[in-house]
């Protein structure tokens, strides 16, 4: 048997040690492959070739991201095989036998998972096309297709990824140093300790990152975004390299808890395992940290687009003509609107109001409507009517999507009159916030009488306005009702669900793409979690075979490992999801948007998919322990 | 107090293998016995049956008027940490843990309180003479007392048994006097029953009885009577009967 015959057998014969290492790999390839097959789409060259580019950038992105992320997998899975390779110099290996080993293995490993990741990603390959399909909003399904492209492309550049770690990793593969691992995997290290010093530092610094993250507003958020960053991050090393370690040791000198039945086991290695995967964890909480804010700026941007939108457009459609000198126009327009929602069966209810723009000060000008129909337009869309008296004005503030840094309108405009014919001046009575009319200046609501006699001198232009409320509408008929307005010019119709579903539609790929990394992210930092805990399996199943042999029951074995697990894979989880949850809002003060729904749709769904993981990973790791006891 | 009656084991796998067949053996309160045979005799496979840790195929093993194997898992777990203690060749200790808190260990699981624990910890490390090392961590002693501290763990809760494999196998002569001395003097103080294996002809002679394994049956036993000397000369003697290995044995003088 020669050395290459030997390496082979070593991985085929050594299944389980391999399996996680595999699996990794191969769930990286899978997930670069499917996110090439949707990109490479033939749909996508016929729309435009910016889209494209994005997806293929992003590609790029997650590359990079594979790279890093198969290298990492790899020093663990080779950190978990230290004594394994001592164990062979001892009989005689050398050093250059060692690494053609290494990279033999890597190599076979890699091209495995290279195949077998892009098969399983053929496997999925429908099921990804349509979450894209409905994700992406495009027009035309996404069919199957035989995807040549993406099949060579994954190919090529994992095996040459494969081929490049293993050659790396076979070089810098410190041998030297390997004879000493068989006994350093026996003699224990000295209890980790943790400088006091910087653990405070770690909880000052966290405390100031947070600080400031929370309490900046606006633009501010962005010149504060670097140093919050270096300071939260600095922070998150020390939490978990000395914070964590001290919070243990504190908790082991009190004895009623040290003590206290199987506490003692839980907590007997708890801070080396900290200490020992504190790196890992500070990754995987950045790595978490940093796709929260990347879907989350996705999704508020996209939020704060639509529903911005929907805000000052409550009517279903809205049509304008100002200087009311085309009645026959208007006219026409508007009969075919109507007979464009009569066509397709649309049950719509509609109201026309004028509106006169006054120029209150030089320049400055703001709508004014009377009060019939202000009342009519707020039936329409089920706003409460008002009264207004002769010779007084009620003040509509600028809505909520459309207040900016600054004054409110309605400040200015409690301080204007408006003059009328004669002598006559209006005083305002009262401020109301309703989205019945929006306009950027505010707008005045003037009993009927007083309406008639504004002054054609202070008049800038008059306009008149139709609204419609239509009855819930499908995405089919909201694109053939919205292609049908087209017709008019865009300045004088607008149609909100379709202006929405082009927002959207626009915005897809974005989206999607964002969500993909994420989604890449989250898994990861999952992955990286469970692969962690496994590599101290062996270690965990010689003491639970001592303790068993003393008599420890299987209720107290569960609960142990429950316990432990649990710590090791919540504690940087946590972390992360405060971090993520103060990105989030600091986000929102930057938007002045409310992202509470967004924050707990990103959020939840992380801890969704780290729960699962957790509860896999507690299930095998219950199941490897026990099978040896 | 131990009675193991007609107990039989067999393996079963591809090829069946009868590691034990009718075993009878009674152990009274406060006796010390010996098993001593070949390798592949039996003996570890024995222990592991009266330890609980293995069930018989056949037969029946009853301790203080229990029978431990009709008992449920967690029932079995209060059983051991309760009524039997374990001595290891390879002491069988967690590096992670102090002296001290290895010694403590059954106790913690039943839950007893930090006081009392902390108090019997101290009084058996004073027997044992290791109340110097509590604090240290388990890789910074040496093997003679990890083994001195492994048997504290084992009798910290007075079990009525003691059941010890090859407590000596990992120790030099020295080191395997004292510890013997130990568990002798531990089973005359504390009434303790003791059962070891071992492969020592000198730990054996120790024992108030040795019994002689061989494939799974019982040989032979002998009994101390006066004088540990001839004693142990008796043991050699049936060692080199049974063909172990005598031209060793037969050269080492009691000392
Ligand atoms: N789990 C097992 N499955 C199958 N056969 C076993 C198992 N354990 C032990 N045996 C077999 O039973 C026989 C007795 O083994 P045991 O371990 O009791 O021997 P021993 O007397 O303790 O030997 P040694 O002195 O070398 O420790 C041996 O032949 C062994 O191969
Ligand atoms: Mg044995």
């Amino acid at each position: 048997m020669n050395f290459r015959q030997f390496a082979y057998r070593n991985v085929t014969r050594n299944k389980r040690t391999y399996v996680a290492y595999f699996l990794s790999s191969m769930f990286t390839v899978m997930v670069f492959f499917s996110f090439l097959l949707f990109a490479f789409h033939p749909t996508f060259e016929t729309i435009n070739s910016s889209v494209r580019t994005g997806l293929l950038t992003s590609g790029g992105i997650i590359y990079v991201f594979s790279f890093f992320y198969i290298l990492y997998s790899m020093s663990t899975f080779l950190q978990s095989r230290k004594r394994e390779f001592g164990l062979l110099m001892m009989l005689g290996a050398s050093n250059t036998q060692i690494k053609a080993m290494v990279f033999i293995e890597n190599l076979l490993i890699g091209t495995f998972s290279t195949m077998f990741g892009i098969s399983l990603g053929l496997l999925f390959a429908k099921t990804i096309l349509l979450v894209a399909e409905n994700v992406l909003i495009i027009d035309e399904r996404l069919h199957f297709y035989v995807p040549f492209e993406a099949i060579i492309i994954t190919l090529i550049s994992f095996l040459a990824l494969f081929v490049i770690i293993s050659l790396f990793v076979a070089f810098v593969l410190r041998t030297s140093r390997l004879v000493a691992l068989i006994k350093s995997d026996q003699t224990p290290k000295k209890e980790p300790k943790a400088s006091i010093f910087l653990s405070v530092l770690a909880g000052l610094l966290l405390a100031i990152g947070y600080g400031i993250a929370l309490t900046v507003k606006g633009v501010a958020v962005v010149m504060a975004l670097i140093p919050v960053v270096v300071i939260v991050m600095i922070g998150t090393y020390f939490f978990f390299t000395q914070l964590s370690v001290f919070i243990v040791r504190f908790l082991k000198r009190r004895d009623y808890i040290f003590y206290k039945r199987t506490n003692i086991i839980l907590f007997s290695d708890l801070s080396f395992r900290l200490k020992d995967n504190a790196r890992t964890f500070f990754m995987v909480a950045m790595i978490s940290t940093v796709a929260f804010s990347a879907i989350g700026t996705l999704f508020g941007l996209h939020s704060y687009l639509t529903d911005g939108v929907i805000e000052i457009n409550p009517y279903s459609i809205s049509y304008k003509m100002d200087s009311d000198d085309q009645p026959e126009i208007m006219a026409e327009e508007v009969n075919y609107i109507h007979s464009q929602l009569k066509s397709m069966g649309v049950e719509a209810t509609s109201e026309t109001i004028d509106v006169a723009f006054v120029d209150m000060n030089e320049g400055y000008i703001v709508p004014v409507l009377k009060e019939s129909d202000y009342n009519k337009a707020a039936k329409l869309i089920g706003e409460p009517i008002i009264d207004v008296g002769e010779g007084e004005t009620i003040i509509n503030d600028q809505t909520v999507a459309m207040i900016s840094d600054g004054p409110k309108a309605s400040e200015t405009l409690m301080t204007f009159l408006i003059d009328l014919e004669g002598d006559h001046t209006l005083t305002p009575a009262k401020v109301i916030q309703t989205n019945v009319f929006s306009s950027m200046n505010g707008s005045y609501v003037i009993n009927d009488a007083d309406y008639v006699k504004l002054p054609k001198t202070s008049m800038n232009r008059t306009s008149k306005q139709v609204y419609w409320m239509t009855e819930e509408l499908s995405r089919d008929e909201i694109v053939e009702l919205g292609e049908a307005l087209e017709e008019i010019p865009p300045y004088r119709v607008s149609m909100i669900d379709y202006t929405v579903f082009q927002i959207e539609r626009g915005y897809g790929p974005a989206l999607f793409v964002g969500l993909f990394i994420g989604l890449i992210f989250f898994v990861s930092a999952g992955s990286f979690l469970y692969f962690r805990v496994f590599t101290d399996v062996d270690k965990e199943k010689e003491k639970f075979t001592m303790v068993t042999k003393l008599g420890l029951k299987e209720t107290e074995l569960k609960k142990i490992i429950t316990q432990q697990l649990a710590i090791l894979f919540f504690s940087p989880i946590i972390v992360a999801l405060i971090h993520g949850g103060v990105a989030l809002t600091a986000l929102s003060h930057f938007f002045d948007y409310n992202l509470i729904n967004e924050s707990a749709l990103v959020l939840g769904g992380f801890t969704v998919i780290q729960l699962l993981y957790f509860v896999l990973a507690r299930h095998f790791y219950i199941k490897q322990v026990k099978r040896i006891l | 107090m131990l009675k193991v009656n007609k107990v039989s084991k067999v393996y079963e796998g591809k090829v069946s293998y009868r590691a034990l067949s009718d075993i009878d053996l009674t152990v009274e309160k406060g006796e010390f016995v010996a098993i001593m045979g070949p390798s592949g005799s039996g003996k570890t496979t024995l222990l592991n049956l009266i330890s609980t840790n293995d069930t018989p195929t056949t037969g029946k093993i009853m301790l203080n008027d229990q029978q431990p194997h009709t008992l449920s898992k967690n029932q079995l777990a209060t059983f051991r940490r309760t009524e039997l203690g374990f001595v290891f060749q390879d002491f069988n200790l967690l590096h992670t843990l102090t002296v001290e808190e290895n010694m403590v260990l059954p106790l913690t699981l039943e839950g007893i309180k930090v006081k009392v624990m902390k108090e019997k910890a101290r009084q058996i490390a004073e027997k044992l003479g290791i109340d110097s090392i509590m604090s240290k961590r388990v890789y910074e002693i040496s093997g003679g007392q990890a083994q001195r501290v492994a048997i504290a763990r084992a009798m910290i809760h007075q079990p009525s048994l003691l059941l010890a494999d090859e407590p000596t196998g990992n120790l030099d002569s020295k080191a395997s006097k004292d510890v013997m001395h130990l568990l002798t003097k531990l089973n005359k103080e504390e009434k303790t029953s003791l059962l070891m294996v071992t492969h020592d002809a000198q730990a054996a002679s120790y024992s108030d009885r040795v019994i002689f394994i061989r494939d799974g049956q019982l040989e032979s036993e002998i009994h101390r009577g006066d004088n540990r000397q001839t004693f142990f000369q008796k043991i050699i003697d049936m060692l080199s009967l049974m063909g172990g290995e005598t031209s060793e044995l037969s050269s080492i003088r009691l000392s």
